[in-house]
């Protein structure tokens, strides 16, 4: 099974090659039979790629410890769901299946554009076929998942077979961090499909919107992806590394967030180019931003080059992805000069307040935030270039430098959809803006009144209520409208509306989503924490909380040994049940994990963490935070998720057109018939 | 997750363990803050939680503080970096790329605009009976004229 996935890997890297120049040449000379060869070279691509993961799976599953990679991630202990996540917990295994979801995005894009597109599509395949054949190279010969072992023996080199393997890290054997990886490379992997599209409309200079519409959805799935893997990443922080937060400024999880930044600001941007035919060379810029921003951020997660809890073992495959990176940005920044004089605007703003500049004052905090998250994060680095010393930008800094722009982000998304293509008049803001400012000022002297003090939190909320009342007052306006006109009832005019286009209110869900995650964050700055020693009887104060130690033991599994406490809740008198908090010890691995105990309610989360045991006494260290608000991170996340999944739905108005495009088809043919 | 945290630290008005804890690395090699150090038992964090503790006791303020650890352990100990020399640039950059962006868009804008005559003059030719009724059809059906 090894050979057969190194044969898988060989394979897929030829037919990626041959992608490459069938793509290329028939792109060139405008060869129907090449675009065939390519498209069924990226299809085979596909196949082979998906053979080499399935026998790497079958090697982890069936415990085939000859396997270095398996010997090096699993062991026999480990439960099955966990072994098929065995393929992404390593350096090897996650390349593959990097190179798998770029085979599956690849044979999508393919299949997809078959009949269509068929001066772009060359270009696409011969694009989508060198970063495939790049990561291909790089699984196999730099960080190969079918290494074998070997004993040097008298002999010579003999194979080995392990009787176990090392086991799964113990800090991802937990549920949410079993999907977190796929959802994050999901959304990396995606936004290969778009700079494709990118660089092929570049190549052929079929500048206009066109390749803008195909790419739409291309680039709003990963993106999907992406926020989702990233807040995943936070949900596993939050209920596995026990320090009662979700995210802390991690280099690796920093770069998970750059591309998803730059991202939002291309699906903002095009839509620009969309209707006025502006910003051709800006969203081209944005779109290999974003490219270059998920490579380099699995370049930052590979190469040991920033230190970080998320990095791979230090290979050495930095340099590949170094030299990568730049071939990209030389290659597609030389065309996008090349090309410069297609790229001219078609329209002229009319007015500062346009959703013309709302959407470029939009950009502008987006990539605002992207260079301050890269800079922080690339600091340290830089500082030992330059002058020789070693710094850490951890939490501290990005907490300092990202709070006015994150404000700055919210009031955005509030103001910008309001404004009128072209122009706002004054009537016009004073119409839209009164009732949301209006509630935001009762809702700012309320939180005001009732002692909430820390200056950030307040703003923060006030926002938050002011995005959220402008947000929501476009859904009331437009069912209104259509409820008078139309004489539907108020949920149905809703519906409909939201079916009219779904683009747009799709949009405004996502802004929702957007809203509950900064109420989320701005809870906060209101968080409690207590941390004590306790034996069984023991109580600990928090709040109005009271937690009792019922129950402290211990149990045993062939995959780990664990302590449990149990703890008694009561708040203001009143029973709220139990919690049991544990903490574990993997034997394979040799390694402790906490695994935290919450309840959790809208207004606030309570959090018990089994830190251990204290050697000198034998009592158990128990840490204890009140989390105001947490909840509203991870319903923000759903809701952004929803928002978009319905913003991907094609519109009444788009099925209509399709229908009507099918139609004058079916009479072109038949009149051709006849 | 711009403001994951960052809401949270609000000025502290003594300096405590926890407060500093919040300042400074482990430098175990577990690459978090010292009070997020997730190992259990791990010497290195008892052994800053103790300096810090001592110079508390001493009378320290927080900035002499951070100044004692780093003279002991390197810059690298402290969890954003200093505000002097060429660390300063880690400060001050991100304002100036904003301010920078700002001005950039706004240079945008107004270079956008300035044939703006000449696009209301093309619109002006469209007949005013076609788009009466065009925005007719928009605001029955509640999309409104903004999209």
């Amino acid at each position: 099974m090894n050979q057969l996935g190194s044969v898988g890997l060989i394979a897929g890297m030829a037919f990626a090659v041959f992608g490459i120049v069938a793509g290329g040449v028939g792109g060139w000379l405008r060869s129907p039979r090449m675009l065939k060869s390519a498209e069924r070279a990226a299809l085979a691509f596909f196949v082979m790629i998906t053979l080499a993961v399935v026998a790497l799976e079958y090697l982890i599953l069936t415990d085939d410890f000859h396997n270095a990679y398996v010997a090096g991630h699993s062991n026999r202990a480990l439960p099955t769901y966990y072994k098929v996540a065995v393929l992404w917990a390593g350096q090897e295994g996650s390349l593959l299946f990097w190179t798998w979801l770029l085979a599956v995005y690849g044979g999508l894009a393919v299949l997809l554009n078959r009949a269509k597109n068929q001066q772009l599509m060359p270009y696409v395949i011969a694009v989508l076929m060198s970063t495939a054949a790049f990561f291909a190279a790089i699984t196999f010969f730099a960080a190969n998942p079918f290494a074998e072992l070997y004993m040097t023996t008298a002999g010579g080199a003999e194979p080995f077979t392990a009787f176990d393997g090392k086991g799964l890290n113990p800090l991802l054997q937990y549920h949410s961090m079993v999907i977190h990886p796929p959802m994050l490379y999901l959304g990396y992997v995606g936004f290969v499909v778009p700079f494709a599209f990118a660089m092929a409309a570049l190549i052929t200079k079929q500048l206009g919107d066109n390749w803008i519409r195909i790419t739409r959805r291309w680039t709003m799935v990963p993106w999907m992806f992406l926020g989702a893997g990233v807040l995943l990443g936070g949900r596993w922080a939050y209920s596995v590394l026990g320090w009662g937060g979700y995210w802390g400024w991690d280099p690796v999880e920093n770069a998970s967030l750059l591309p998803w930044l730059s991202g939002t600001a291309f699906l903002h941007s095009v839509m620009i180019q969309e209707k006025r035919g502006m910003l051709k060379v800006w969203n081209i810029v944005l779109v290999i931003t974003t490219f270059f921003l998920c490579i380099f951020g699995t370049f930052l997660t590979r190469s040991g080059i920033v230190s970080s809890v998320h990095a791979f073992a230090q290979s050495g495959i930095g340099p590949f992805f170094a030299v990568y990176l730049g071939v990209v940005t030389f290659f597609s920044v030389s065309l996008l000069f090349m090309r410069l004089e297609f790229l001219k605007s078609e329209n002229k703003l009319d007015s500062m307040v346009s959703r013309e500049s709302g959407f470029l004052f939009n950009n502008w905090v987006l990539l605002a935030a992207v260079f301050a998250v890269l800079w922080g994060t690339l600091f340290p680095v830089i500082s030992e270039t330059v002058v020789g010393e070693t710094v850490t930008v951890g939490a501290p800094y990005f907490n300092k430098v990202a709070i006015p722009i994150g404000l700055l982000l919210l009031l955005l998304t509030g103001v910008g959809p309001l404004f009128a293509w072209r122009k706002t008049s004054f009537q016009s803001l004073k119409r839209n803006f009164t009732v949301p400012l209006a509630i935001a000022v009762v809702v700012g002297a309320i939180l005001a009144a009732a002692g909430v003090r820390h200056f950030y939190a307040w703003v923060s909320l006030f926002l938050a209520t002011f995005v959220g009342v402008c947000t929501l007052q476009e859904f009331y306006k437009g069912a209104r409208t259509r409820q008078r006109t139309g004489g539907e009832n108020f949920f149905q005019a809703i519906y409909n509306l939201t079916m009219m286009n779904t683009r747009r209110y799709g949009g405004y869900v996502v802004h929702l989503g957007i809203v509950m995650l900064f109420v989320g964050f701005a809870g906060q700055a209101f968080q409690a924490q207590v941390k004590g020693l306790m034996l069984e009887g023991d109580e600990l104060r928090v709040k109005d909380y009271v937690l009792r130690a019922q129950k402290i033991s211990t149990a045993d599994n062939p995959n780990y040994s664990s302590m449990e406490l149990t703890l008694d809740i009561t708040k203001n008198g009143k029973s709220l049940g139990t919690l049991t908090p544990d903490r574990r010890f993997f034997k394979a691995s040799e390694q402790p994990t906490s695994h935290v105990a919450i309840r959790s309610g809208f207004t606030e989360d309570l959090y018990t963490v089994l830190a251990g045991q204290d050697q000198e006494t034998g009592k158990a260290v128990v840490e204890v935070f009140v989390n105001p608000l947490v909840r509203w991170v991870w319903i923000g996340g759903f809701v952004m998720v929803f928002g978009t999944l319905l913003a991907l739905v094609p519109s009444r108005a788009e099925r209509q057109m399709a229908e009507i495009r099918q139609e004058q088809k079916v009479a072109s043919v038949v009149a051709h018939a006849k | 997750m711009l403001l994951a945290t960052a809401i949270g630290r609000s000025q502290e008005p003594a300096p405590t363990v926890a407060s500093v804890g919040n300042k400074v690395m482990c430098t175990c090699g577990c690459v978090a803050i010292l009070n997020q150090c997730p190992h259990q038992g791990c010497s290195t964090h008892d052994e800053i939680q103790a300096a810090i503790q001592k110079l508390i006791v001493e009378g320290k303020s927080e900035p002499e503080i951070l100044e004692a650890l780093t003279a002991r352990y390197g810059k690298k100990i402290l969890a954003a970096p200093p505000t002097t020399g060429f660390h300063l640039t880690a400060w001050v950059l991100p304002g100036v790329g904003l301010i920078f962006g700002l001005v950039v868009v706004v240079l945008i804008v107004r270079r956008l605009r300035h044939s703006a005559e000449a696009s209301s003059v093309r619109s002006e030719q469209v007949d005013p009976k076609v788009m009466a009724a065009m925005e007719e059809e928009m605001k029955t059906s509640g999309l409104g004229t903004r999209d």
